[in-house]
């Protein structure tokens, strides 16, 4: 018989609503609140030894601790698996969720099943962390779909838990993570991708192999009227910074940006910036910035008319991007813009490696 | 992901990135083909001269681009001729 920890907040936990979302973590042994719906689920195929549950509010504010004091309950018990929600569209709870199940498969190795509609924001966190363990199964928006919720997630917990080989995202209905895995056909690459493009050709439907991420669409900005007279601001992800990373930039996963002075500097003399990023051979980089920062071709273009006399912004923006989260690198844009707007910038190079 | 924030907040933005298959596929608006990942603003196996030549035509390929109504991902390519 597997054992199960199943972890809620608050509510489900069976003390109350908004008012109890202060509270602290809290290890209840066996099933209670929500757990016992869980219980009644897994029937004789598991026991839900033990029930954690935690204020929404106080796990966000506090959610080093948080997380450090269920790791260390769930530790205790070494369950064969542990199961985080349903949160429906709970934004707090969805996250702490993610979070939480986070932890412990990264921290004890141990497989964990989460539940939520799939519209939560908090599922773009789960894509983030893409962690083998973690399976995130769609439920319905609302609590009225609870039975249901638990009704999936005890039978996938209990093949979690007994280390069933778990398939494709597309095969057992979690939420795909991103991950791709190796397998073994009995027909080459060379006559499925035939197959497929002669389905596409013919208008039949297909599956993909490798489907693509879907990336958000933006409408493209209005361009400038006139390139010289607007205000034009370089940006750069290439990591290029004065000589000695005053900021203290790591070669990875940034999450800050800063703007460094290049007012009266006609060029970048090599040995006064450094390139630090860690996803590119920087040799380059460091004997000639102008490939990152291409301040000589802005000046000689300012001469010429092209970029209005004290119309280059006098100061250079950088991140350095190698392996820069997408949900960071989208506020470091947002802070990026509204300096831009701040000081009237009119339009932006960025210079990408 | 930050140059579709720029284009959000409605700044016109040139991404000078070797890389435009995958700008194109993300998203970005204005593209300009850079050199390589290493050196995306020009050439070290040219003459010092001639690479700040390149430069500036990627530079001002960029300007061009930021000038340009575009309705979807757009690549400009720079391109230059160097006499003799």
């Amino acid at each position: 018989m597997l054992t199960v920890i199943h972890i809620v907040n608050q509510y489900f936990g069976g003390l109350g609503g908004e008012e109890k979302a202060g509270s602290p973590v809290v290890v209840v042994e066996g099933a209670a609140g929500a757990a016992r719906g869980l219980q009644a689920q897994l029937g004789d195929r598991g026991k839900v030894v033990a029930t954690i549950y935690y204020g929404d509010n106080y796990f966000h504010e506090h959610v080093e601790e948080a997380k450090g004091v269920i790791v260390r309950e769930v530790e205790k018990r070494r369950p064969d698996v542990v199961v985080a929600g349903p949160a429906f569209n709970s934004g707090r709870y969805g996250l702490a969720s993610v979070e939480i199940c986070q932890a412990v498969a990264e921290g004890l190795g141990i497989g964990c099943v989460v539940g939520m509609d799939s519209e939560n924001p908090a599922v773009s966190a789960y894509r983030e962390y893409r962690n083998m363990r973690v399976y995130l199964l769609p439920t319905a928006e609302s609590a009225a779909g609870m039975t249901k919720a638990l009704s999936l997630m005890a039978r996938f917990a209990y093949r979690v838990g007994s280390g069933a080989e778990i398939g494709s995202a597309g095969e057992e209905g979690y939420l795909p993570r991103g991950i791709r895995r190796l397998q073994r056909t009995d027909r080459p690459g060379v006559e499925r991708a035939i197959d497929i493009l002669l389905k596409k050709v013919a208008g039949k439907p297909f599956v993909t192999e490798v489907p693509m991420e879907v990336w958000d669409q933006v409408a493209p900005a209005a361009p400038l009227a006139d390139s010289s007279s607007a205000t034009i601001a370089v940006i750069t992800t290439s990591g290029v910074v004065p000589w000695g990373n005053p900021d203290g930039f790591k070669t990875y996963r940034n999450t800050f940006w800063r703007k460094y002075n290049i007012a009266e500097l006609g060029a970048l003399e090599p040995g006064r910036w450094e390139a630090v990023h860690g996803g590119y051979n920087v040799s380059y980089m460091n004997q000639n910035p102008h490939y990152g920062v291409p301040l000589d071709a802005l000046r000689a273009l300012e001469a010429k008319g092209k970029i209005g006399k004290g119309k280059l912004y006098p100061a250079y923006y950088v991140v350095p991007g190698n392996q820069g989260s997408p949900s960071v690198m989208k506020r470091i844009g947002q802070e990026i813009a509204a300096d831009l707007r701040k000081e009237g910038v009119g339009g932006v190079l960025l210079v990408a490696t | 992901m930050i140059t579709k924030e720029l284009d959000r907040a409605g700044f016109p933005v040139a991404l000078i990135s070797a890389m435009y298959p995958v700008a194109e596929q993300v998203g970005a608006s204005r593209i300009v083909k850079g050199v390589s990942i290493p050196h995306p603003c020009g050439d070290p196996s040219l003459p010092a001269e001639i690479d700040a030549q390149l430069r500036q035509e990627i530079v001002e390929t960029a300007l061009k681009a930021l000038q340009s109504e575009v309705k979807a991902p757009t690549v400009f390519l720079p391109h230059m001729a160097v006499s003799a």
